[in-house]
């Protein structure tokens, strides 16, 4: 084999770059932002905030670094159609440069071999500083059935994925943000997963253990219902959201209230 | 009996060295370098130059036939390398060090597995930094190479773990001021962090050429004490059209760290992933990689959740007997989880 033996780095010189969410309460939950040169998933049930929080993070990543953003385009992926224009549209942010969506690539993909190829045909010379995957389990829903020997396939595409997408992330000093669904879980063991609540229902990622080494950190937005007394005396339905750092290099195991209003998503606290 | 006084050492060292009782040749010839560092209260490069010293003038005195003992008798610095490498890394928790008979060995493969989020990265970034705790402070002085397959090993992380684990030193060792300060330069984060040489591997290519260039790079950099590799699993779970090239390629893989431990003198730490394997009616979590894989490995360590608690179970070394310890993973790194525990008892 002819490779020139790869360099080793002095850790003192590398780059820990953060890219801001937006709202200084979830900066600080997650270490400053989402860190660049590797994946951060965004897990939740459907409603929970991973959609509307990715398109706020396309924004930021325009922001100039003196607020946390890169002043780069971003590239959002999407598998779940139609891609949330609308929602996208509605978002602002101060400090954006002008016409914002000028610098947000978007792209479907429909499979988990469209994905691939479309990673693999992005250019170096692309500076898009951050990449969004959503969602990556609707990518797998279908096509796949439950032998041995598609399970082996599935996972084995996973590591292909998340090996592609570190790369990419490293190559470009880029930011990766997967998001994914839950499913629900009754056995009290959880295939090493630990489960959490939402919405009273008791549930741990999809994809299972395989893809669950495939992340570097894992936040899991919930959403909790409960009475209130308002007022005015009567009782009525609260939504409180959380979002928990469930596991990561760098950060302990935390959590923060937060809630998706006008301006976007927002720690509450 | 030859005298001390025939070393070609400085006056206040013959001095000192009386003065604790070394008075022939044959009195300094079964001390260890530390040992002799702690009897004359100084620095351990200063014994072992004292150490080296005697033994020369032992040659030089020597009659003809006294070659044969010579080429059998050992150098300080042959003895402070072995006694390096009888030394373990300590894995901060001293209820982990205890299953493993003292830390991490050096000249042996360990593999570390488990779930994601249990604690493999922090424990291996604590390796790297533990195994730099400087000789005379019960550490192996080394450096660590980390050779990083995933993208976890943070900077940010590691110098809080390092920073910690120096303040940790000064406090077990409750030195005197004289003795920080001489250290205080050496004893770091920044330095720490220097002292690991990390690579960042992005496909089972570059792995593969990272471990075949191994030996050169540890020929140049004998300091090194612990090579690192999280995980070594990764790259290798993506699709291997030929099951069998992976398995001879993982083979040649172990097979080479097995030799390069041994040869350098240093511990190899492997991180393994784990995997559900049907068997007898239901899925059990089992280490990735296949049984032809997890034969190559002198110790298998697994980390477990058991409820909110990680423990680390033993599962496999030559001597030690199988045991699991309760460990936790705090704002420092890697601590005993019993002080824990202790601590919210008496709120």
């Amino acid at each position: 084999m002819h490779s020139i033996p790869p360099k080793p780095e002095n850790p003192l010189h590398l780059r820990s770059e953060k890219l801001t969410l937006g709202c200084p309460i979830l900066d600080a939950l997650l270490g400053g932002g989402i860190p660049c040169g590797s994946v951060t998933e965004l897990v939740g049930e459907s409603g929970a905030g991973k959609t509307q929080l990715c398109l706020q993070l396309l924004l930021c990543a325009l922001l100039p670094p003196s607020r946390g953003g890169f002043s780069s385009p971003s590239l959002y992926i999407y598998s779940e159609p139609p891609f949330p224009l609308r929602r996208l549209l509605r978002l602002s942010l101060p400090s954006l440069p002008p016409h914002p969506l000028d610098h947000v690539f978007v792209r479907p993909a429909h499979s988990p071999d469209d994905l691939l190829s479309l990673l693999s045909q992005l250019p170096d010379s692309l500076p898009v500083r951050l990449i969004i995957i959503d969602s990556i389990a609707a990518l797998f829903r279908s096509e796949f059935d439950n032998t041995p020997r598609d399970l082996k396939r599935r996972s084995s595409l996973f590591f292909e994925i998340a090996a592609r997408l570190k790369e990419r992330a490293r190559k470009l000093g880029a930011a990766v943000v997967v998001t994914n669904h839950v499913v629900d879980v009754v056995e009290a063991e959880c295939g090493g997963s630990r489960c959490l609540f939402s919405s009273g229902r008791r549930v741990v990622p999809a994809l299972g253990l395989a893809w669950s080494h495939c992340v570097n950190t894992r936040v899991f937005l919930t959403s909790s219902e409960g009475m209130a007394r308002s007022s005015n005396g009567e009782e009525c339905a609260t939504r409180t959201r959380r979002m928990h750092v469930v596991f990561s290099p760098h950060l302990p195991e935390s959590s923060c209230e937060f809630a998706i209003v006008g301006q976007g998503v927002l720690g509450v606290g | 009996m030859m005298e001390i006084s025939s070393i070609p050492i400085s006056a206040s060292h013959r001095a000192k060295l009386l003065s604790a009782g070394y008075t022939t040749l044959s009195s300094l010839s079964s001390a260890s370098p530390s040992q002799l560092a702690r009897d004359l209260n100084v620095g351990l490069q200063e014994a072992i130059d004292i150490l080296k010293a005697s033994s020369e003038s032992c040659r030089l005195d020597m009659p003809d036939g006294a070659h044969e003992f010579c080429k059998g008798a050992q150098t300080a610095w042959d003895m402070l390398s072995e006694e390096q490498a009888l030394r373990h890394i300590s894995t901060g928790s001293g209820d982990l060090d205890s299953i493993l008979g003292g830390g991490i060995h050096c000249k042996e493969v360990t593999e570390i597995g488990g779930v994601p989020g249990i604690g493999k990265t922090q424990l291996g970034i604590q390796l790297a930094v533990n195994v730099q705790i400087p000789y005379e402070f019960g550490g192996l002085g080394g450096k660590a190479i980390y050779i990083d397959t995933e993208g976890s090993f943070m900077v940010e992380r590691a110098y809080q773990i390092a920073e910690a684990s120096i303040l940790d030193v000064f406090d077990n060792f409750g030195c005197p001021l004289k003795e920080i300060q001489a250290f205080s330069k050496r004893l770091k984060p920044e330095s720490f962090l220097e002292n690991i040489f990390y690579f960042r591997i992005c496909s089972y290519t570059e792995q593969i050429a990272v471990i075949n260039y191994l030996e050169q790079f540890l020929a140049e950099h004998k300091d090194v004490k612990i090579v690192i590799i999280d995980s070594v699993t990764f790259h290798f779970r993506q699709d291997f059209e030929d099951l069998a090239l992976r398995t001879r390629v993982l083979g040649g893989m172990s097979l080479k760290l097995m030799n390069l431990a041994k040869k350098f003198s240093l511990s190899v730490v492997l991180m393994n992933q784990v995997t559900t394997k049907f068997t007898e009616g239901s899925f059990q979590l089992t280490l990735a990689l296949g049984d032809s894989w997890s034969h190559s490995c002198t110790n298998r360590v697994i980390l477990y959740w058991n409820g909110n608690d990680r423990h680390a179970y033993l599962d496999k070394s030559p001597y030690l007997r199988s045991a699991s310890a309760h460990f936790s993973v705090t704002g420092k790194g890697i601590r005993d989880a019993t002080s824990q525990c202790k601590r919210v008892r008496m709120m």
